[in-house]
């Protein structure tokens, strides 16, 4: 499996880890799809995504909001790509619409089959077993407006993911508290940080950090 | 003729907000055309607050600061208040001799303007004009000169109700509605978010600056404009016959356009000048109009020419709708007679300009020659030759192609251009088998296919595909909710239209691909950046305003977060690719109330 996760930030924040996922693409006309987590800004967010990727010679790209109607034309393309970029917003949200059309399976085989995978921020915590780090710290937390009750998601590694991460005692606190309840690692990853997971390779970019069974490890990066 | 700019404070005015003193009921036309209009006193009201106040607007107006922060503060209020919250000492007051404190009364005299409107008996716009506004003054900033005018500042005796019963209407009258003077907070707002999407989105419209609220849902709406004057203002006089006001008329509007540096290069020769003004005047109608039905705008023009501004600006948004699909059926009921409909807008702006042709040839002469021997004048032509490129370049841009690929296809690949323009007609004025309907104010035939749609896809997939569609993946992509099963047969005609679209569509872009030396799927990424924005799932209509005003009416909330969810809710209706960089990104949040604003955009998405 070929996955990255994207701690959050905008384009040129992440330049790094742009590289980082371009480098995974083995054809020389790759395509991009970008999928958002909602679709009432998609135009925006796209507009930028498509700008910032055709400076790394991408000319294939498609914006593929999922909250509302698609046709099979345009899916059949979308998991023909050779990235599938999910984009940041509200993971209950997304998760919630991701669920309701059915491509929590479709891109879970797609990442299995060999396709990249990647997420920004939602789209990040989404490839992971469960969407739980989106409701806390009470501070800085996704709302779940949509109501969402069961958490579990694409399951795609076994670690749970924590993006926007800001190296403070309180964020330090609530992350401690949550690693001590779970038997797998969080990582929590800052701005224009993330994680590339090249096959069995795992890397890091930036200064990012494991939280596990209350402890705190800064991580190497590559 | 002397300038227009005198009575702009152009020393520098160390109160705060003493640019606002300008708005005092002085304006130049009163000066220089006496006879367009009838003057009031007015006083200040005593109750009332501030529910709207256009932050941005205002500092574009230089009213305020460019850093002012857009919260209200007492002295601003008060400022607003002191200014706009007025009400005119009418005739009925007068005659029944109703006395008001005189400190209450206000130092100069507002104008409500004469101009033509065709629901008055008598045709000639002897009666006619602002019913309910006045004009509150002009303010100059960074060049452009601004006429500021209010409309809910009581009954003038131009008001249709007073001219077809022959008599005074007090002010607030509830016996009649149309003539009572007042303006509702409901239309202050519907305009104020309407016209904000307009302008946002380049579309030429008047703009709301502030609303001022009172009891039982009543209000003052302030609106501002480089240039109030109407098509109507001129067609008052001209079917007067009477030459002095006309000319006066004529010489003020093009003395504020050249002042703004809109006409500058205006000709010193009279007669010049007149082929200049018909020039201007054509080539803004036909521009106007082509917009209008490409963007599915609803304006009522007719020949009394009192719905839009001189420079097509939408004015008065009462019964203005954007549609979703090409709903080109749709008739607004306005009981005694069914509006024209959005095809039919292009007639009447083609005979405004006759009319024109009319006045000009009226003010050379100073003889009026009947309306029909200028039929087949040159300016006619001109204006169908404008509409025509306009419809080709407007469709270029909403495919997604850049300025220069627009100007390369209309320039040398036009006849490909007509073709597709030929296909994608048919497809967005194919109407649904049921029939006309009733609908909440007036009369609809629904249109079927939603083009936006397949102009956003339609790049998308052909970046992937070396064929064309299948004609079901065509309509598939297409339909629309209104589209029954029997709507969407497809018989050998459409089946050929399917392919003339798509054959068409990728002509052009092979031919841009080859003009710059990229390949079709390059272009066609390119094609998809844009036509993402342009053709965004989303679209504000009629009817979505309705609803959304409804609930921003439902907020309990102060003149700031009325001004903020408005201002956020603007950021998601931009279709503009050029403007994208220019939006508050990380700074707009999606919050609750927005997100409410956004899925009521998007439940009427197809609507009228």
């Amino acid at each position: 499996m070929r996955l990255v996760f994207y701690g959050g930030g905008d384009e040129e924040e992440n330049i790094s880890l742009n590289h980082a996922l371009i480098k995974l693409v083995k054809s020389s006309n790759p395509v991009i799809t970008y999928i958002p987590a909602c679709s009432y800004d998609a135009d925006i967010e796209f507009s930028y995504f498509a700008r910032h990727f055709k400076k790394f010679h991408i000319s294939r790209m498609i914006n593929f909001p999922v909250d509302i109607p698609f046709t099979d034309i345009l899916l059949k393309e979308v998991l023909k790509s050779d990235i599938i970029y999910l984009g940041g917003g509200n993971t209950f949200y997304f998760l919630k619409t991701l669920k309701d059309v059915g491509l929590i399976p479709k891109l879970k085989k797609y990442a299995l089959e060999g396709g990249i995978l990647s997420g920004l921020s939602a789209g990040a915590i989404i490839m992971t077993p469960n969407v739980k780090t989106a409701s806390f710290p009470s501070f800085d937390c996704d709302l779940n407006e949509e109501k969402v009750t069961n958490f579990r998601s694409m399951n795609l590694v076994d670690f749970e993911f924590f993006p926007h991460y800001k190296n403070s005692i309180r964020y330090e606190d609530e992350l401690k508290r949550y690693s001590n309840k779970i038997n797998r690692p969080l990582y929590a990853c800052p701005d224009g940080c993330g994680i590339i997971l090249d096959q069995d390779k795992i890397s890091f970019i930036g200064k990012n950090y494991c939280f596990y069974k209350g402890k705190k490890i800064l991580l190497k990066a590559a | 003729m002397k300038s227009l700019l005198h009575n702009t404070v152009t020393k520098k005015n160390t109160n705060k907000y003493g640019q606002f003193d300008q708005l005092n009921g002085n304006h130049p036309l009163k000066e220089f055309v006496p006879e367009a209009y009838v003057e009031y006193q007015a006083r200040q009201k005593k109750s009332g607050k501030v529910y709207y106040f256009n932050f941005a607007l205002a500092k574009q107006l230089g009213l305020i600061s460019e850093d002012h922060p857009e919260k209200m503060n007492a002295e601003i209020e008060k400022k607003i208040l002191e200014t706009f919250n007025i009400v005119i000492i009418n005739e009925y007051d007068n005659i029944h001799n109703i006395k008001h404190p005189p400190e209450t009364i206000k130092e100069n005299t507002y104008m409500a303007t004469r101009y033509l409107q065709l629901q008055h008996p008598s045709k000639q716009g002897k009666t006619s004009g602002d019913g309910r506004s006045v004009w509150n003054g002009q303010v100059t900033h960074h060049g452009v000169t601004w006429d500021i005018s209010s409309c809910g500042t009581g009954a003038t005796r131009l008001s249709p109700a007073s001219a077809k019963m022959h008599k005074f209407f007090k002010t607030g009258d509830p016996s009649i509605s149309y003539g009572c003077g007042c303006s509702e907070k409901d239309e202050g707002v519907s305009s104020s978010l309407f016209s904000e999407v307009m302008y946002l989105n380049g579309i030429r419209t008047e703009r709301v600056l502030a609303i001022i609220e009172h009891k039982n849902g009543l209000a003052i709406n302030v609106r501002a404009h480089p240039n109030l004057i109407r098509p109507s203002h001129f067609f008052a006089p001209l079917k007067q016959n009477n030459y002095e006001y006309l000319k006066k008329m004529y010489d003020y509007y093009v003395t504020r356009q050249r002042e703004n540096g809109f006409w500058s290069d205006y000709p010193k020769d009279e007669i010049e000048g007149y082929e200049y003004f018909l020039r201007k005047i054509a080539n803004v109608f036909a521009t106007m109009v082509a917009q209008f039905e490409d963007e599915y705008i609803f304006c009522w023009l007719d020949w009394d020419g009192d719905n839009i501004l001189m420079d097509g600006s939408i004015i008065d948004y009462g019964s203005v709708r954007q549609f979703g699909l090409f709903h080109h059926e749709y008739r607004y009921d306005d009981v005694e007679r069914y509006s024209t409909s959005i095809t039919e807008q292009k007639i009447k702006a083609k005979y405004l300009i006759q009319t024109f042709v009319q006045m000009t040839d009226f003010l050379k002469n100073q003889t009026k020659r009947p309306i029909k021997i200028f039929e087949h004048h040159h300016v006619l032509k001109e204006f169908e030759k404008i509409f025509e490129y306009q419809k080709d370049k407007n469709l270029l841009y909403k495919i997604g192609f850049n300025n220069s690929q627009v100007s390369l296809l209309l320039n040398k690949h036009r006849k490909i251009v007509r073709d597709f323009r030929q296909s994608f007609s048919y497809f967005e004025r194919i109407k649904s088998i049921k029939g006309i309907k009733k609908v909440a104010d007036g009369i609809n035939w629904s249109a079927i296919f939603c083009m936006r749609d397949i102009l956003r896809e339609y790049p998308q997939i052909m970046q992937f595909r070396n064929g064309f569609l299948t004609s079901d993946e065509f309509i598939e992509i297409i339909k629309s909710s209104y589209a029954t099963k029997k709507d969407l047969v497809l018989n050998s005609y459409r089946k050929q239209m399917i392919h003339v679209f798509q054959e068409k569509y990728m002509q052009m872009v092979d031919m841009v691909a080859a003009e710059v030396n990229k390949s079709g799927k390059n272009i066609l990424c390119e094609v998809t950046m844009r036509s993402s924005v342009i053709n965004k799932y989303d679209r504000i209509t009629g009817d979505a305003v309705t609803i959304i005003v409804d609930k921003i009416l439902s907020l309990k909330q102060g003149p700031d977060e009325i001004y903020k969810i408005m201002h956020d809710f603007l950021y998601f209706q931009n279709h503009d690719p050029s403007k994208i960089k220019q939006l508050e990104r990380h700074k707009i949040k999606n919050t609750k109330g927005v997100k409410n604003l956004l899925e009521i955009v998007r439940s009427y998405r197809e609507g009228i």
